[in-house]
């Protein structure tokens, strides 16, 4: 409903006349409606079954597909044992990029996995303004799909919205628990508790609007690495 | 200068002269078609999956007003506000209405086929505000104030060193043939308008009615900026963006990728449910969406008709026609082109300002082929054709059709007659002989005019758009009687 009095009465009018016309020009279909199934041969009552495949996997087997699939989207990807391994990973993959500034999500596990030290700076749950002159952001997910080799971001669990895509590189770590085989299996269960924004991110940002030819990182990050811990 | 649909033959003509066209044309069909080919093999019951598409839809259009209340009902309860628009104009005064509240002067656009189709841009521009494109390829033709030539790649119809130069004229950077160079300048460029927004425009994929959410898929960032970043979130909407369950996300988000730009899915889904709950929260602080009929309910009207409105815009049909891959998107005149478009077009506009589209097709069917939804493009096609020649279409303007009536009608009998039986057969062969040195060249009737046309409408219209073989000279069944059949060669056959 829009604010002004006299917007008010017109929004009212528009939703009745659209509403009104979608029923008139149903009721003028229906009389067609039961010939034209037949012609095509479909069910009037539409009845498609259609049930993706889905394997037993171990959350070991389903972390292998998973960084399979995300590096065949151009993702980096590394399973490690336990959450020491990943701290060092994490440090690692800091020391290469040799960033001036690190964004960091609001996640306690990526606080106790990024290392503090003078030499960076790193900003937790920074405003937008300041994410602009960040190198990296790091940030967990909540489920990923290995099918896909798919992030999923669940905003009312970490505040990680911006800081997975406005810095140049986005660094997210995962637990082998949370990836599921499938996309229908991951709807499932984001729609149990439905976040207000559901992110799914699968390999970095990317372009093939002039001539067709593949550019890495145009809005979002040109680099995305991936750490499966896997304990 | 932008073409009309209303003109497509020449436009069409024209495009065929253009030889850069050609080869993006060709870069297209040759990547897209067979992307899609590799990634529809990644699912294990592809025709199954687009059947259950096909009712999905089928299924929420024929129940549209149930189901669009419950999308508003569930996103309202979540903080979203609604506003409905009947036409394009309503939808662009709504907007620039929020615009203008705000006091916005600042506003990033994702790409959006809707504010497309209802020239949003040139009618916020109208009151100075100036909405900035920002995927690549909106952007690289909002530069070069040209119109959208694919739905899911706008500027398909440029080359680099045209994108290069546009650069150089309008940004000021130096010339190069470096496609990374080109798109970190629009990254660079296109970063301060983000971070000076305070509104953002989109467009949706889906609006899902059992939870009011709204999804929408891209590869570049932009939208995830536009509707992440702004205080304000503009979404526009047709209102036949519907699909009733979070569950069948499952399997548009299978089909639309795949079928669009051959991925397996796309870079980012934005998958919004409401606003953000406290001020803490990322996120804007309002969330709009503009939900536009324009034309869209009137297509409820006829079970042919509404397989329009099933179409989640992925363009692969578009990339599999024979027609749009001569003639490009430009010569559609409409920012909906290729087979979709001949059908959408005319239904949005009104069929008399679109006559030639549905005549813009061989009805080779691969539009039928590749359409994720099953959408029967050639049925609509045909249904439209015959709109336009009952006169029921296009409301009381003359239609030359009409008049051709008993010339027809006469030129059919004489037809039925001639095949009738071999003697009548054998008649209206010598009298189709002797008649057609009227217009007989080299062998083919090519377009006919002048007098003969005047005497025989129906062979002038059917004649300017495609030569047919004359009759010969001597008919099979001439020659065989006169000896043909003793020929040895055929004896021998014959003898066995």
């Amino acid at each position: 409903m829009t604010e002004v009095n006299g917007q008010t009465v017109k929004q009212d009018e528009a939703r009745k006349a659209i509403l009104s016309s979608i029923r008139a020009h149903l009721a003028t279909s229906a009389p067609f409606d039961a010939d034209w199934r037949e012609h095509h041969g479909y069910a009037s009552e539409g009845v498609a079954v259609w049930e993706p495949i889905r394997m037993a996997m171990s959350s070991a087997a389903l972390a292998h597909v998973f960084c399979a699939n995300l590096e065949s989207v151009g993702g980096h990807c590394t399973v490690v044992a336990d959450e020491t391994e990943a701290a060092k990973q994490v440090g690692k993959i800091i020391d290469q990029l040799d960033p001036r500034r690190i964004a960091i999500s609001n996640s306690e596990l990526i606080g106790r996995l990024v290392e503090r030290n003078a030499a960076v700076e790193i900003v937790e749950n920074a405003h937008a303004e300041y994410l602009f002159d960040c190198d990296l952001g790091v940030t967990s997910a909540q489920w990923a799909i290995a099918e896909t080799g798919t992030l999923v971001l669940e905003s009312d669990r970490e505040s990680h919205r911006l800081t997975s895509l406005v810095p140049p590189v986005h660094l997210c770590v995962l637990r082998a628990a949370d990836i599921r085989q499938t996309l229908g299996e991951i709807l499932e269960l984001a729609s149990r508790d439905l976040s207000r924004t559901v992110t799914f991110i699968t390999g970095a940002s990317r372009t093939s609007d002039i001539e067709l030819t593949l550019a890495i990182g145009v809005h979002g990050p040109g680099e995305l690495h991936v750490i499966v811990i896997a304990d | 200068m932008h073409l009309t649909s209303e003109t497509f033959d020449q436009n069409a003509r024209d495009a065929l002269r253009d030889p850069v066209l050609h080869g993006a044309l060709r870069n297209l069909a040759d990547n897209f078609v067979e992307r899609r080919r590799a990634a529809i093999a990644s699912v294990d019951d592809w025709e199954g999956l687009r059947e259950k598409a096909r009712v999905i839809k089928e299924q929420t259009l024929c129940h549209l007003d149930r189901y669009l209340l419950q999308f508003v009902e569930n996103a309202e309860k979540a903080g979203v506000k609604f506003h409905w628009a009947r036409d394009g104009k309503e939808a662009c005064g709504i907007v620039l209405n929020l615009l203008k509240k705000r006091g916005a002067k600042h506003v990033v656009k994702s790409k959006s086929m809707a504010t497309e189709e209802i020239h949003l841009n040139a009618a916020l521009e109208a009151e100075g505000i100036e909405p900035v494109e920002t995927d690549l390829g909106e952007w690289i033709i909002q530069l070069a104030g040209e119109t959208p030539s694919h739905i899911v790649v706008p500027a398909i119809h440029k080359t680099k060193a045209q994108i290069a130069d546009l650069f150089v004229d309008k940004v000021g950077i130096e010339k190069t043939d470096d496609v990374d160079v080109l798109t970190r300048t629009a990254r660079n460029i296109l970063r301060q308008r983000f971070a000076e927004a305070e509104v953002g425009i989109s467009g949706v994929n889906f609006g899902v009615a059992e939870t009011g959410t709204i999804v929408i898929l891209e590869n570049e960032g932009n939208i995830r900026l536009t509707t992440g970043l702004p205080k304000t979130h503009i979404a526009v909407m047709g209102i036949e963006k519907i699909i009733p369950k979070f569950a069948d996300l499952d399997v548009f988000l299978k089909l639309l990728p795949r079928s669009g730009t051959g991925q397996r899915l796309t870079a980012y889904q934005s998958i919004i449910t409401g606003v953000k709950r406290n001020v803490t929260d990322e996120g804007p602080d309002e969330i709009h969406i503009v939900l536009m009929d324009n034309g869209r309910s009137r297509m409820l009207a006829h079970p042919v008709t509404r397989q329009s409105l099933a179409c989640i815009r992925c363009g692969a049909c578009l990339n599999a026609c024979p027609v749009y891959q001569q003639v490009g998107g430009h010569a559609y005149g409409s920012v909906y082109p290729g087979p979709i478009g001949a059908v959408i077009t005319p239904q949005l506009i009104g069929i008399s300002k679109a006559k030639q589209l549905p005549y813009a097709s061989s009805l080779c069917g691969a539009c039928r082929e590749v359409c994720p939804v099953k959408i029967d493009i050639p049925e609509l096609l045909l249904h439209l054709r015959a709109e336009i020649t009952d006169g029921t279409a296009g409301g009381a303007e003359s239609n030359p059709q009409r008049k051709r009536k008993f010339t027809e009608s006469l030129a059919f009998r004489m037809y039925g007659f001639a095949w009738s039986g071999p003697v009548s057969y054998g008649l209206g062969i010598k009298a189709a002989r002797l008649m057609q040195k009227l217009v007989v060249r080299d062998g083919r009737i090519g377009k006919v005019s002048g007098f003969v046309a005047k005497l025989l409408p129906p062979l002038g219209a059917w004649t300017a758009w495609r030569d047919a073989p004359a009759v010969a000279e001597r008919s099979f069944r001439e020659q065989w009687r006169d000896g043909l059949g003793n020929n040895s060669q055929w004896s021998v056959v014959s003898g066995q």
